[in-house]
């Protein structure tokens, strides 16, 4: 009996995660003779060659276009999170199927283009929502499914930290109109995808961010499900936060660390001890099952992840992101940029609060970048510095700095 | 809104309160002017006209500065960065076309517990026992004399102990206190020379404004008098704790550190247990054994059995902490109020409710709000040799 081929596989993006994680999973896969990388994409020669150093054979286009979708089975497609929509549906329609990084479009619109993409391709479409194949997420669910805990009442997950550590290559990054979302696109489309997949569809969902004519650097959501749980997702570029998400049900608790692979904490009402669980691969011997090898850590979950894609290409096994599963976090998205409001900020002013809730205006669409009214001239009620004009001599009333003759003498 | 100010290191704690503010009340329309992309992020909750530009990088800095009218340099770090910065920056500005630079340098050029008496007037030491103070004074000097020659306008702002949201002196002391090794020397009694960061960027304003500031120096700071317990017990009460349980120590001269004991003080910073935090293990433990150059262990229970009941490291006083909590004198800003017209916009009081929202903002464990009796603040618990302004 002839071998199966393996899978060609493309890369299309070489910027960060296809570097620090895509790239050793693949690696690890075609060791395994599992697939085969032939081609990668990316405008950015550097970024590209970054990537080809680890796959010398990889053929090299500039854009996901210009690739032989005649010679690839899979392409993952971790360009910038703006062009997924556009690139997977280009390789869909060409036949390949396609791991998208998170998140999946920066529009519901978009997604739905993907989906319907995908049911008239041949290929399969799958979303790179990775923390769903680390051991420690997938246990949690179980346990929450099995009820472990009890009936869930609350949660809180929070993730955060005060420096902004990712190796961004562009500003773009940063930029409304191409990011077209800041950490709850980024980071927080984990946070709700996970939320989705342990909990369920929320019945409400409150949302609130400081995005003041920007993109959000904090925002905090707070969701009410059907069965009367009521918790807080607050995610944050600025502050450094505990980092833990944390279920409370009837009968206990539980706290995960965030991107912990193989471990969580669990507790019950009324114990005067907590579990501090460390995770091993199951092996069910005979009389008894035991630990067996330590549980994947983080850099593994992506190995897991294409190893799921390549099951699914070849009908061995279910995806476990489909791309049905990943819009529902998009749509999450999409709904708090609707909804947005101001967050509280206490350190702001009267003023400051009141311009900043004119610029925190909801977005009627994700892509659609808002052009915030320019700033007006002369200070408002309201301002600390208001206050103090009023109290000061006139005579100190400076004019502007360029207000003055414009020649800079010599001290 | 005339004023086009540049502001360099704008992603800092002052910086980045600095563009908020200025921007938000229409102030100024800011150009925000930071070191790498990364350092964007938290600048990017508005629509600015960002700029990266490496604060060494002349000719970066030239591009980044064109148009504006003033620069303001709030660059923070090592000796190094302060003295490396300076002369780039000021031949940036002149070639960019700006008229003004407001350098913020510190009160600590007159030292952590500065004499009675002291002002702008006093004569600087460059060799004090503090390196940061030293730096600060040579950075003034330098700049100074390359006024001399230069056509860009100079305005240096000394500010004490900046506090507020995201200020280091408030964060690492709730951090502190909530990792049991927060302490006070003489009990917390010495003068706080502390300025709202608020008052601070009031105070910038004021120096881009002001024509006849050039070539001079300004220390400016709050209103009040007010020692350090007064600083700490707002957050102490919100946290769940009393500072008069927090313990008081005196300074000790420590050894000088070896390479393990260096690695012991990163190690344990708060920063880093941040990051342990959020660091795949992994990472964790290839770092660990490249610092420490020992093998990382075999087992993981190894690990644990190591880690497992130690107790945690008694806190040490540094000094600069000692000398800081043992300063008898409110420093004086008669000047800035009289040259610049500077007077602290957001009181003590204020300034305190506003620290403690962004203390709950940020995700710390605030319990309980902080409510100030009128003789709360500024009330001194001992003694001092104060020739500061009058309690109001």
């Amino acid at each position: 009996m002839e071998p199966s081929p393996k899978p060609r596989v493309a890369l299309v993006g070489c910027g960060a995660v296809a570097q620090l994680y895509y790239t050793p999973a693949l690696r690890e896969l075609e060791a395994d003779g599992r697939l085969s990388v032939v081609a990668v994409a990316d405008p950015n020669s550097l970024n590209a060659a970054q990537v080809r150093a680890q796959f010398p054979t990889a053929a090299w286009a500039r854009d996901a276009s210009e690739l032989p979708a005649h010679a690839i089975d899979l392409a993952i497609v971790a360009s910038p999170h703006s062009m997924h929509a556009k690139h997977s549906i280009q390789l869909l329609n060409a036949g390949v199927s396609v791991l998208c990084e998170k998140p999946m479009a920066s529009s519901v619109a978009d997604a739905q283009a993907m989906m319907d993409a995908a049911a008239s391709a041949s290929g399969v479409l799958a979303i790179g929502m990775s923390r769903r194949f680390l051991p420690a997420t997938q246990t949690i669910r179980r346990l929450l499914a099995l009820n472990v805990l009890g009936d869930i009442t609350s949660f809180n997950f929070s993730e955060g930290d005060a420096s902004f550590l990712w190796p961004v290559a562009s500003p773009g990054y940063f930029r409304r109109g191409d990011a077209h979302g800041g950490v709850l696109l980024d980071i927080g489309i984990h946070a709700l995808d996970l939320m989705l997949w342990w909990l369920g569809e929320p019945i409400e969902t409150v949302y609130e961010d400081d995005a003041m004519g920007g993109i959000e650097v904090n925002c905090r959501l707070r969701c009410t499900f059907s069965q009367g749980a009521v918790g807080e997702v607050r995610l944050s570029r600025d502050c450094a936060l505990a980092n833990r998400y944390t279920l409370r049900g009837t009968k206990g608790w539980l706290t995960w660390t965030v991107n912990q692979a193989d471990g969580f904490e669990i507790g019950f009402e009324g114990a005067g001890h907590l579990l501090k669980a460390e995770l091993y691969e199951a092996v069910h011997t005979i009389p008894h099952a035991g630990p067996g090898k330590a549980a994947l850590n983080f850099e593994q979950s992506f190995v897991s992840q294409l190893s799921n894609v390549l099951g699914a290409m070849s009908n061995t096994e279910a995806l476990l992101v489909p791309a049905t599963e990943g819009i529902a976090a998009v749509r999450l998205v999409e709904h708090c940029y609707r909804h947005r409001r101001l967050m509280p900020m206490p350190w702001l002013s009267q003023s400051e609060t009141l311009r900043g809730t004119e610029l925190n205006r909801p977005d009627l669409g994700i892509r659609k970048a808002m052009a915030p009214e320019p700033i007006r001239a002369g200070r408002r009620s309201g301002s600390d510095f208001e206050a103090a004009r009023c109290r000061l001599p006139e005579q100190l009333a400076q004019p502007a700095l360029t207000d003055k003759a414009t020649d800079v003498g010599q001290p | 809104m005339s004023l086009k100010l540049a502001i360099i290191g704008a992603n800092g704690f002052i910086g980045s309160r600095a563009v908020e503010l200025l921007h938000l009340e229409g102030l100024a329309e800011v150009r925000p002017i930071v070191r790498s992309i990364n350092s964007l992020a938290r600048l990017s909750r508005f629509d600015l006209d960002c700029r990266v530009a490496d604060a060494r990088d002349q000719a970066a800095l030239r591009t980044a500065l064109e148009g504006c009218d003033a620069v303001v340099h709030a660059v923070s770090g090592d000796p190094a960065t302060i003295l490396g910065s300076l002369t780039p920056m000021y031949q940036a500005a002149q070639q960019a076309g700006v008229k003004r630079f407001i350098y913020l340098s510190s009160a600590s050029v007159h030292g952590q517990a500065p004499a009675p008496g002291t002002d702008e007037n006093t004569p600087l030491n460059d060799r004090q026992p503090i390196v940061y103070n030293n730096a600060k004074v040579r950075a003034e000097r330098r700049l100074l004399s390359l006024r001399k020659t230069g056509g860009v306008e100079l305005v240096i702002l000394r500010p004490g102990i900046v506090v507020g949201p995201r200020s280091w002196w408030i964060s690492s002391f709730a951090s502190s206190l909530l990792a049991g090794d927060a302490y006070l020397v003489n009990q917390g009694q010495g003068i706080c020379n502390s300025i709202y960061v608020d008052n601070l960027v009031q105070a910038i304003y004021l120096a881009a404004r002001t024509p006849q500031a050039d070539g001079q120096a300004f220390l400016v700071g709050d209103a009040e008098t007010i020692n350090w317990a007064d600083l700490y017990t707002p957050i102490a009460h919100a946290l769940g704790f009393d500072l008069n349980e927090v313990p008081n120590l005196e300074y000790v001269k420590p050894p000088r550190l070896n390479w393990n004991g260096l690695i012991r003080k990163v190690r344990t910073s708060h920063r880093a247990r941040h990051l342990r935090k959020i660091v795949p293990k992994a990472l964790r433990r290839a770092i660990r054994a490249a610092l420490t150059r020992e093998a990382p262990p075999l087992s993981p229970w190894a690990d644990r059995t190591q880690t497992r009941n130690r107790p945690p490291a008694s806190p040490q006083a540094t000094l600069e902490m000692a000398l800081l909590y043992r300063c008898p004198y409110k420093l004086p800003h008669a000047k800035a109020q009289q040259v610049l017209g500077y007077e602290p916009v957001v009181s003590f009081a204020e300034a305190s409710r506003r620290t403690l929202g962004w203390l709950e903002f940020s995700g710390y464990p605030v319990r309980q709000p902080w409510h100030f009796s009128s003789n709360e603040v500024g009330r001194a618990r001992a003694p001092l040799t104060c020739a500061g302004q009058p309690v109001p």
